[in-house]
C-alpha cells in the first residue's frame, strides 16, 4: 500500500516529474483549451478548484481530519473579496488579503471548537458550522445580498511596484490565477514535507502516540485547520474574481461534499497530486458527460460509489498500481542509499 | 532518591470506582513492577499516572514537582515516556521516522516549515542508535506496518526510549509474545535498567519476578502489597489473593 | 402565551417525526457503525413510492390504473403506507450490499459511500419524477383544519403526531420485548456476541438496514404533505436526523427521542419569533451540546469517537 506519508524519494524537493508535468499543463493550457473545443474560463475554474482542493487535502488527507464543511471558507473568502472591493477600495492585493484573513479568522474560531475531536464527530461539527455559515450567508441580506449574492464584483488591476496590468479578461486573469496557484502549490509541498507537515501526518496515523511523545496535538490540528481555511479563502477570493460575484451556493453541504468527493476520487488519501486528478475528473465529467446528458451527476455519483467500494485509494492509487504492474524499471529503494542526508 | 510518586489516587468512571486508593513510589534507577489479576485496574492506573486520564483525587509528583492533571504532552516533555499494551505506532511511515518523531530535538522543530525531515543527519544517527538498542537498526527503512509482531513490540519500546525519558512506563510489554521473544525482551530490559528508571505492568509473573526490584500488587483498585519479589513470594496472603499458585 | 400554542404543537409534531427518522438512523449506526447519509434519500424514496402508489399519470390509462384510481383515496393511501416503506426497505438493503466492502475500514468510507448513494438517489428521483415540487394527497378525513380556543390547527399535524407516536411505541416494543430486538441490541454492543450466539451477522445487518430504511420511508410518507416533496429533500432531512442522533447520543433510543423533541421544539419556537432562522436553531443546539459533551445527552462511548 502506498501512503501520503511515504518518504519522498528526493527528500522533499518539489522539482519532481509530476511537478514538471503539472507546471507544463498549467502553462500551456491557454493555447490548447480552445482548439480542443473547451473554453478559456474552464481553465481558470479548474485552477481555482485545484488550489482549493490541495489546501483542503492538507486537512483531509494529510492530517486525516475529515471536514465536510469546507465550502464555507471558500464562500467566506469570496464574500470578503467582494465586500472589500465594494466597500473599502478597489485593490487586488487588498481584496485577496481580506479573503485570506476572513477565512483564516473563521477557521480559527471553528477550529477552536473542533480541534479536540476527530473522526465522525469532527466531520459532524464541521458540517454544523458549515451550515451555520451557509445559513448566515443566505439570511444576512443586507451584507451578503441573500440568495442572489454579491453581484458585479470587479476584477481590479494587478499592481506590482510601478507595474500596472489589466487582468480583467479571462486569459490574463488565468495567468494571474496560475501564478498564485503555483506559489500555493510550492508552499503546500514545502509544508507537508517539513517537520510541521510530518508531525501533522503523525497525528493522522496515531493521535494518542503523538500526544505521548510530547506533541501538542490540539494546537497542531488547530493550526492545520486555520491554514487550510486560509487556502480556501484565497481560492474563494480568486473565485469571486472569476465569477465576478459571490453567492451562498458554494457554501452548501452539497458543494462541501463535492470537494470531499473530488479529493477522494482523485486519490488525495495516497498522493499529494490526488486532488488535482479529482478536480480534473470532476470538471471533465461536468463539461463532457454534462454535454451529452443532463444526468451527468448521476454517473459521477455512481462512479464515486464504485470507487469507494473497490478502490478507495482513488485515481492516484490506480495509477500507482498500473505503474507497478508495468515491466519494472530501476526500483527506487527506500533506505539509507536513497536518503539524501547520507549521500 | 524517589523519582516518581503517586499518593491516594482515585479514579471513577460514572458510578464505577476503578481505582480506589493507589499509592506507589518509584526509586530512581530501579525497575518497578505492577501486577494484579485481570480487571484490577492496572491499565487504568497506568493511564492516570501518565496523564491519559486526570485522577479524580490524589497527587502525582515527579522529581518533587506536582504533575497532577497535566496534559499528556506536557508530562511527556518532562521526561515521562510510555508504551502501550495495544500497539500505537505511526504505521504509514518507516520505522526510523517513528523514532525520529519522538526525539526531543525533532520535537523542537515541530513548527518549522523550511527544512525536510531527514535533513539533519544527527537526528537520523540518533534514531539509528535508539533502534540499535532494541535490535531494529537493520529494519530502519522498512515500513512500520510491515514489521512482525515481536518487532512491533520492540519498536513500541524504541519510540518510548527515543523521547529521552527519565522514567519509562511499559504496559504489558510481553503481551502476545512467544517464549523466545519474551526472553529477548527480558534481556533488553535488563540492559535498559542501567540507563532508565522503568515501571512495568505485567501479566507474566515469572517475567516480573525476574526483573523487578519492587512490585506493587493491585487488587480491587487498591495496592494490597508493595515489596520486593522475594518478600512477596513469602507473603502467603498476597500469593493466594492475587498471584494464584504461580509464585 | 396562547399564541405560542400552535408553534408548540408544530414543534412537537416535527419532533415526533424527527424521532421516527432518527430511530432508523440510530439503529443502523448502532448495529454497523455506519453513518448512513443516504437515510434521507430513503425517506424521500418512501414518499415518492407512495406518490406513485396513490396514483398519477404513469399508469392511469391502463385498465388496472382505471380500476385502481377509482378506489377511494383512503384505500390507496393505506396501501401506499405499506408499499412505500417496503420499497424503501428494498432500496436500503441494496445500499447495505454496496456497503459491504467498507466494513472493517475507517467509518469515513461508509460515510462517503452513502453520501455518493444519496447523490445517486437524488438524481434518479429527478430523472423519474422531475425536478419540480410535488404534493402527496391525503384522505379527506385527516385533511383540513379545525378551530379550538380561537386558534386554527391542522388536522393532519395531529394525525402525523399520533401516527409517529404509535410508530415509535411499536419500535420500542419490537426492540425491548421481542427476541429480534434482543439480537439487534446484542449486535450493537458486540458483533462477536451475535456470531457466538449463532446468528448470521451479515443477514442481521441486511435486515437492520432494511428495517431502518422502512422507518425512514414511513416518516417520508407522513412528512411529505407537511414539507412538500422535492428531489433534494433527502439531504434536507438527513442532516437534522444526523444532528439528532449526535445530540441524543449515538445508539441510544431515548436519546434520539429526547433530542428529536428538543430539536423539533427549538425549531418550532424559533419559528414563532424569527421564522427565517428557525432551521439554524438546531445547528446551534448541536454545537452547544456536542461542544460540551461529545457523546451526546444519553450516549455511551462509541467507536465513532476515534
Amino acid at each position: 500500500m502506498i501512503s501520503l506519508s511515504d518518504i519522498p524519494a528526493r527528500g522533499g524537493s518539489p522539482f519532481t516529474r509530476s511537478m514538471g508535468l503539472f507546471v507544463l499543463l498549467l502553462l500551456t493550457a491557454p493555447f490548447w483549451l480552445e482548439p480542443i473545443g473547451l473554453y478559456q474560463y474552464l481553465g481558470m475554474e479548474i485552477a481555482i478548484w485545484i488550489l482549493f482542493a490541495l489546501g483542503f487535502n492538507l486537512l483531509f488527507g494529510y492530517a486525516g481530519l475529515h471536514s465536510f464543511g469546507h465550502g464555507a471558507y471558500l464562500g467566506i473568502g469570496a464574500y470578503a473579496f467582494g465586500l472589500f472591493q465594494q466597500n473599502v477600495t478597489l485593490n487586488l492585493w487588498g481584496g485577496l488579503l481580506a479573503a485570506i484573513a476572513a477565512a483564516t479568522l473563521a477557521g480559527a474560531i471553528v477550529g477552536a471548537f473542533v480541534s479536540h475531536r476527530r473522526g465522525i464527530y469532527f466531520a459532524l461539527m464541521t458540517i454544523a458550522f458549515g451550515q451555520v455559515f451557509w445559513f448566515a450567508a443566505i439570511k444576512l441580506h443586507s451584507v451578503t445580498g441573500g440568495e442572489d449574492g454579491l453581484l458585479g464584483i470587479p476584477r481590479p488591476n494587478l499592481v506590482v511596484g510601478p507595474l500596472k496590468l489589466d487582468i480583467s479578461d479571462n486569459r490574463t486573469l488565468y495567468w494571474f490565477v496560475t501564478i498564485v496557484l503555483l506559489v500555493a502549490v510550492l508552499a503546500l509541498w514545502r509544508l507537508v514535507n517539513a517537520p510541521f507537515g510530518r508531525v501533522l501526518q503523525a497525528i493522522r496515523q496515531n493521535e494518542t502516540r503523538a500526544r505521548f511523545v510530547g506533541y501538542n496535538v490540539w494546537l497542531i490540528k488547530w493550526l492545520t485547520f486555520v491554514v487550510s481555511a486560509g487556502f480556501a479563502g484565497l481560492a474563494g477570493g480568486l473565485f469571486a474574481m472569476a465569477q465576478e460575484s459571490a453567492y451562498p451556493d458554494v457554501m452548501s453541504l452539497h458543494q462541501s461534499g463535492l470537494i470531499v468527493m473530488m479529493v477522494l476520487v482523485g486519490g488525495g488519501l495516497v498522493s499529494f497530486w490526488g486532488p488535482v486528478f479529482g478536480v480534473l475528473l470532476y470538471f471533465i465529467a461536468r463539461d463532457i458527460i454534462g454535454g451529452l446528458t443532463e444526468t451527468w451527476l448521476l454517473w459521477f455519483g455512481l462512479m464515486f460509489v464504485i470507487m469507494v467500494m473497490v478502490r478507495p485509494e482513488g485515481l492516484a492509487g490506480l495509477f500507482h498500481v498500473l505503474r507497478t504492474c508495468l515491466p519494472p524499471g530501476p526500483r527506487k529503494a527506500v533506505g539509507p542509499a536513497a536518503h539524501p542526508g547520507r549521500a | 532518591m524517589t523519582l516518581f510518586k503517586a499518593r491516594n489516587i482515585q479514579k471513577r468512571f460514572g458510578a464505577r470506582v476503578v481505582l480506589e486508593n493507589i499509592s506507589l513510589s518509584v526509586e530512581e534507577g530501579t525497575v518497578h513492577g505492577i501486577m494484579g489479576p485481570n480487571g484490577a485496574g492496572k491499565t487504568t492506573c497506568f493511564h492516570v499516572l501518565t496523564g491519559f486520564y486526570p485522577p479524580d483525587d490524589g497527587r502525582i509528583t515527579f522529581e518533587g514537582h506536582d504533575i497532577t492533571g497535566r496534559k499528556p504532552h506536557q508530562i511527556a516533555r518532562l521526561g515521562i515516556s510510555r508504551s502501550f499494551q495495544i500497539m500505537n505506532l505511526f504505521d504509514d511511515t518507516v520505522v526510523i521516522e517513528n523514532v525520529i518523531l519522538a526525539l526531543p530535538d525533532f520535537r523542537a522543530l515541530s513548527f518549522n516549515v523550511t527544512r525536510n525531515v531527514f535533513d539533519d543527519i544527527t537526528l537520523v544517527d540518533r534514531a539509528l542508535e535508539v533502534l540499535d538498542r532494541v535490535g531494529l537498526a537493520d529494519r530502519a527503512w522498512q515500513k512500520a506496518a510491515s514489521l512482525s509482531y515481536g518487532n512491533r513490540r520492540a519498536l513500541e519500546i524504541a519510540v518510548a526510549l527515543a523521547a529521552d525519558p527519565r522514567i519509562v512506563f511499559l504496559d504489558e510489554p510481553t503481551s502476545g509474545l512467544g517464549a523466545e521473544a519474551t526472553l529477548r525482551l527480558m534481556e533488553l530490559i535488563r540492559n535498559l535498567r542501567e540507563a532508565y528508571t522503568i515501571v512495568i505492568i505485567e501479566h507474566d509473573m515469572r517475567f516480573l519476578f525476574e526483573l523487578a526490584d519492587t512490585i506493587s500488587v493491585i487488587h480491587w483498585g487498591q495496592v494490597i502489597a508493595e515489596d520486593t519479589p522475594a518478600a512477596l513470594r513469602a507473603n502467603k496472603w498476597v500469593a493466594r489473593s492475587a498471584l494464584g499458585d504461580v509464585a | 402565551m396562547i399564541e405560542l400554542l400552535p408553534h408548540i404543537v408544530n414543534g412537537l409534531t416535527l419532533g415526533l417525526l424527527f424521532a421516527l427518522i432518527a430511530l432508523g438512523f440510530t439503529l443502523i449506526v448502532g448495529v454497523m457503525e455506519v453513518i448512513n447519509l443516504a437515510h434521507g434519500s430513503l425517506f424521500a424514496l418512501g414518499a415518492y413510492f407512495a406518490l406513485a402508489t396513490i396514483g398519477g399519470d404513469w399508469f392511469a390509462s391502463t385498465e388496472f390504473g382505471i380500476w385502481w384510481l377509482g378506489l377511494p383515496i383512503g384505500t390507496r393511501y393505506a396501501t401506499a403506507l405499506a408499499v412505500g416503506p417496503l420499497l424503501a426497505a428494498a432500496s436500503g438493503m441494496a445500499i447495505e450490499l454496496c456497503l459491504r466492502p467498507t466494513y472493517g475500514k475507517a467509518p469515513l468510507y461508509g460515510l462517503l459511500l452513502t453520501f455518493g448513494a444519496a447523490l445517486v438517489v437524488e438524481e434518479v428521483i429527478r430523472l423519474v419524477w422531475g425536478t419540480g415540487e410535488q404534493n402527496l394527497s391525503v384522505p379527506q378525513a385527516i385533511n383540513g383544519a379545525f378551530l379550538m380556543g380561537g386558534l386554527i390547527f391542522s388536522k393532519y399535524k395531529f394525525f402525523a403526531a399520533a401516527f409517529a407516536l404509535a410508530a415509535i411505541a411499536l419500535v420500542w416494543v419490537f426492540l425491548e420485548r421481542t427476541p429480534y430486538g434482543a439480537i439487534i441490541k446484542a449486535g450493537s454492543h458486540d458483533s462477536e456476541m451475535v456470531r457466538a450466539l449463532g446468528y448470521d451477522l451479515s443477514k442481521l445487518r441486511l435486515l437492520v438496514f432494511g428495517f431502518g430504511a422502512a422507518l425512514a420511508g414511513l416518516a417520508g410518507i407522513i412528512l411529505a404533505p407537511i414539507w412538500g416533496l422535492r428531489p433534494h429533500i433527502g439531504l434536507d432531512v438527513v442532516i437534522p436526523a444526523f444532528l439528532i442522533i449526535v445530540i441524543g447520543g449515538v445508539g441510544s433510543f431515548w436519546g434520539a427521542v429526547l433530542a428529536a423533541l428538543l430539536v423539533g421544539m427549538s425549531v418550532g419556537i424559533t419559528g414563532a419569533y424569527a421564522p427565517a432562522w428557525s432551521m439554524m436553531s438546531m445547528y446551534l443546539l448541536l454545537i452547544a451540546v456536542v461542544g460540551f459533551r461529545a457523546r451526546g445527552l444519553l450516549g455511551r462511548k462509541s467507536a465513532l469517537e476515534n
